[in-house]
C-alpha cells in the first residue's frame, strides 16, 4: 500500500517534467489553471449557497423525519427494511449525514447483519445527487437543467433497489 | 428544475417550523446553510485549484491530446456533443472509479466548462455527464469500508462486489433515463 499512495504524486512529477522537456513554461500554465479555477469557484458559491440552505432547513425542521415517517409503511411493502428509510432519504442531500446515519445502523444492527449489509451497499453504490447537479451546473450557472436532476433520481433509486437485492 | 428543486425543499422546511412555532430555529438553519457553503467552497478551494493547475500544465504539454484521441468515440456515444471535453470528461470519470473525489470534481467542473454553449440550459450532453457522475462507480468504497471497520465488521469487504454491481446498474439506469428522458425536457 506505500507503493500505491506514491502513484500520484509520481504522476505528477512526470507530468511536471514532460511538460517542461516539451518547453511549456509550467510555472505560469500552472497559474492560468488555477487562475480559471478561482472563477469557477466564486460562480459556484451563489449555488452552493442555495442548496446548503434548503437541506439545512429541510433537515433543521424535522421534516425529513416527518418525511421518512410517512412512506415507510410503503417502503416495507416493498421490501425495504424500516430502518433503512431515513438512511435512502437523507443519502442524495448529504455525504457526511449518510455516513453517520451508516455508523449508527451498523452499531445498532451489527456491521454483517442484513440491515448492516445493504446500508453499506446503499451508501457505496450512490451518490450526493443534489450536491454534484449543484456543483457541477453552479460551476457553468446552468439553470435549466433539463432532464439531468430526474435521470440522477432515477438512477439513484435503481441503485438502492439493486443495492438491497445484492448486499 | 432547480428553481421547483429550491423552493419546495426551503417552503417546506420553513412550513414545518412554523408549524413548531420555532421562528429561532429557522433563521438558525437558513444561516447555517449559507454559511456552511462557504465552507464547503473552502474545502473544495484547495484540490481544485491544485488538479486544475496541473490540468493547465498536462494540456499545455500536449498529454490530454493523446487521452481525448482515445476516449473520444467510446465517449460520443453517449455524449453526442462532446466537442474539446473529452480529455477532462475521461479523467473525471477516471478519478471516480479509483476513489480520487477530490481530483475528480474540479476534472468535472472542467468537462462541464467545455460542455456548455452559454445559453443557460443543460445540453444532452452536460445532462448525461451530470447524471452519470451522480451514480458513484466505484472500484473501493473507502468510507463505507472505513465504518465498516470501525464498526467490528468480522469482513469489511464482502460488500465490495454487490456495492460495484449496484452502482453499474446505477450508472446503467443513468444513461437510459439521460437519453429517453432528454425527449421529455425540451
Amino acid at each position: 500500500m506505500k507503493w500505491a499512495s506514491l502513484a500520484v504524486p509520481m504522476l505528477i512529477v512526470a507530468i511536471l517534467a514532460y511538460a517542461l522537456v516539451k518547453k511549456v513554461n509550467v510555472y505560469k500554465a500552472f497559474l492560468d489553471g488555477v487562475g480559471e479555477s478561482v472563477r469557477s469557484l466564486m460562480s459556484l458559491l451563489p449555488c452552493l449557497a442555495a442548496m446548503l440552505t434548503a437541506i439545512s432547513v429541510l433537515k433543521g425542521s424535522g421534516a425529513l423525519g416527518f418525511f421518512t415517517d410517512l412512506i415507510s409503511p410503503a417502503a416495507e411493502k416493498l421490501g425495504v427494511k424500516a430502518p433503512l428509510v431515513p438512511l435512502i432519504a437523507l443519502r442524495p442531500f448529504s455525504g457526511s449525514g449518510s455516513l453517520a446515519i451508516l455508523k449508527e445502523l451498523l452499531t445498532e444492527y451489527g456491521a454483517d447483519s442484513p440491515v448492516g449489509r445493504e446500508a453499506s451497499v446503499i451508501v457505496g453504490s450512490t451518490e450526493t445527487v443534489f450536491y454534484t447537479v449543484s456543483v457541477y451546473f453552479g460551476a457553468v450557472g446552468v439553470t435549466k437543467t433539463r432532464q439531468a436532476v430526474p435521470a440522477a433520481i432515477i438512477s439513484g433509486l435503481v441503485g438502492t433497489a439493486v443495492g438491497i437485492l445484492l448486499a | 428544475m432547480m428553481n421547483w428543486v429550491f423552493v419546495i425543499l426551503t417552503a417546506v422546511g420553513l412550513i414545518v417550523f412554523a408549524v413548531k412555532g420555532d421562528g429561532a430555529g429557522a433563521m438558525a438553519a437558513l444561516a447555517a446553510g449559507t454559511g456552511g457553503a462557504v465552507t464547503l467552497a473552502l474545502e473544495l478551494a484547495g484540490p481544485f485549484m491544485l488538479w486544475s493547475g496541473l490540468f493547465k500544465v498536462a494540456e499545455r504539454a500536449g498529454l490530454t491530446e493523446g487521452l481525448s484521441k482515445m476516449m473520444r468515440k467510446p465517449l460520443s456515444l453517449l455524449m453526442p456533443d462532446l466537442g474539446g471535453a473529452a480529455a477532462p470528461v475521461s479523467l473525471n470519470l477516471a478519478a471516480n472509479f479509483f476513489g480520487l473525489g477530490n481530483a475528480a470534481t474540479p476534472f468535472g467542473i472542467e468537462a462541464v466548462k467545455r460542455l456548455d454553449r452559454g445559453d443557460g440550459r443543460a445540453s444532452d450532453s452536460m445532462a448525461m455527464f451530470i447524471a452519470l457522475n451522480s451514480s458513484a462507480v466505484e472500484l473501493l468504497p473507502t468510507s463505507v469500508i472505513a465504518v465498516r471497520t470501525a464498526c467490528g465488521s468480522a469482513d469489511p469487504y464482502s460488500v465490495v462486489i454487490p456495492t460495484f454491481l449496484a452502482s453499474l446498474a446505477a450508472a446503467f439506469a443513468a444513461i437510459i433515463s439521460a437519453k429517453l428522458l432528454g425527449r421529455v425536457f425540451k
